[in-house]
């Protein structure tokens, strides 16, 4: 199991589409991912659920991903994140 | 647990009618409230100040208000005074009894906010303790699917991509309402009753691949959704493994622990051909049934052992 923090630095926070990219990523991959905002979790397979966790620009995340390829996915989301979903 | 501002619990107290008004302390609006219990400060008006509960939420009833109308203008500064130089959270009257200017000035340069309240005491203090408790309540956000199914809640479990929106849609299709899909955030109102409700941002959307995001209630209309519903059992949606031994009986029952609340569980394997919606209408009946003290399983079985006892017809 590994545990990433990052913060959301792009104004528009994580709506639709970015949530949808870190959906799309997270599907790829067999295991358990959980994004944790505030001690709220949310599946990091469900679109409805990371749209949810109502992250904004400035949030504080926890990235939880348990699984085969769990370095890769974390690091992958993570890269996103901090480039602003533009990859 | 949540932080529960004066200025919140101001606007939220409009939906459960406590008919409160804001008068002076503007100030003090964004105090937080940190505990549910209340002080009638009966006793401090009367110039005893030991023991007083000023951190609680004072409560002025018609014996309080009473009394400062009956105190003259220099015994109310002494008292006010007084009164006043505790940290006080916030002042509510009841009975829609206004204070005197004196109090509301005193109120506004300490910033304590003062609210006023068309109810009786006892009926207000009900209606207080009722909210609050719930706002101060343990709470859990969990990745589930919460259906009102024949009016008993059934909190859909299981791995993304199972099916449980899908399922929930068909339930809904079915007559049925959606509490909330995907994220359901879980209140334990009391040691046996665990509150479910859909999360406020996302409210009545749900995601079926292949479609996106849709509005339950636009589609279908207001009546296939709900606010809030008990949780009453717990179905955990599986894909169907042959090396899984599932319940063939129903003898055992096991139950599924939320915030130290034991729930019925039961586990449904899903596989191609399989009316899951069916499966969790008959489940939902069951559990009502067992509720009346009907328990299918073990008066079939108990008809068997009677039957095999008697000789087994012969």
């Amino acid at each position: 199991m590994i545990e990433k923090d990052v913060v959301v630095n792009s104004d528009a926070g994580i709506h639709a589409r970015p949530a949808m990219m870190i959906v799309r990523e997270a599907m790829k991959y067999p295991c358990e991912i959980t994004l944790i905002k505030d001690n709220i979790e949310a599946d990091g397979k469900s679109i409805m659920s990371v749209l949810g966790l109502a992250i904004i620009s400035g949030s504080k995340l926890t990235i939880r991903v348990n699984g085969e390829g769990e370095n890769e996915l974390v690091n992958y989301i993570i890269k996103l994140i901090e480039n602003d979903f533009k990859i | 647990m949540e932080k529960l501002t004066l200025r919140y619990f101001l606007e939220m107290s409009g939906r459960i009618d406590l008919q409160l008004r804001f008068l002076a302390g503007e100030g003090g609006l964004n105090k937080i409230i940190k505990t549910g219990e209340i002080n009638r400060p009966g006793l401090a008006l009367a110039g005893f100040f030991d023991c007083f509960a000023f951190e609680r939420i004072q409560i002025f009833g018609q014996g309080e208000t009473a009394f400062m109308s009956k105190l003259t203008h220099e015994q109310k500064v002494t008292v006010y005074n007084e009164f006043f130089s505790y940290p006080i959270l916030c002042c509510i009257f009841t009975y829609d009894f206004k204070p005197d200017d004196l109090f509301l000035e005193y109120a506004e340069e300490k910033n304590v906010p003062v609210f006023i309240s068309k109810r009786a005491t006892t009926q207000f203090i009900t209606l207080f303790v009722h909210v609050i408790d719930e706002v101060f309540a343990e709470s859990l956000t969990l990745h589930a699917t919460l259906v009102d199914v024949f009016g008993v809640g059934v909190l859909l479990t299981g791995k993304s991509g199972v099916g449980k929106s899908e399922t929930a849609l068909e339930l809904i299709e079915r007559g049925h309402r959606l509490v909330g899909d995907d994220m359901v955030v879980v209140k334990k109102i009391d040691e046996s009753l665990l509150m479910g409700a859909g999360s406020e941002i996302l409210k009545h959307h749900i995601e079926i691949r292949g479609l996106g995001i849709i509005n339950v209630r636009e589609i279908f209309g207001i009546r296939s959704v709900r606010n809030r519903k008990r949780i009453e059992i717990v179905i955990l949606l599986e894909e169907w493994d042959s090396s899984t031994e599932y319940d063939r009986l129903g003898l055992d029952e096991k139950k599924y622990t939320i915030l130290g609340i034991d729930v019925p569980y039961i586990t449904v394997p899903v596989r191609p051909g399989r009316n899951i919606p069916i499966i969790i209408e008959t489940a939902a009946l069951n559990q009502r049934l067992k509720k009346v003290g009907i328990n299918s399983a073990r008066e079939l079985d108990e008809r068997i052992k009677k039957w095999i006892v008697s000789g087994g017809g012969k």
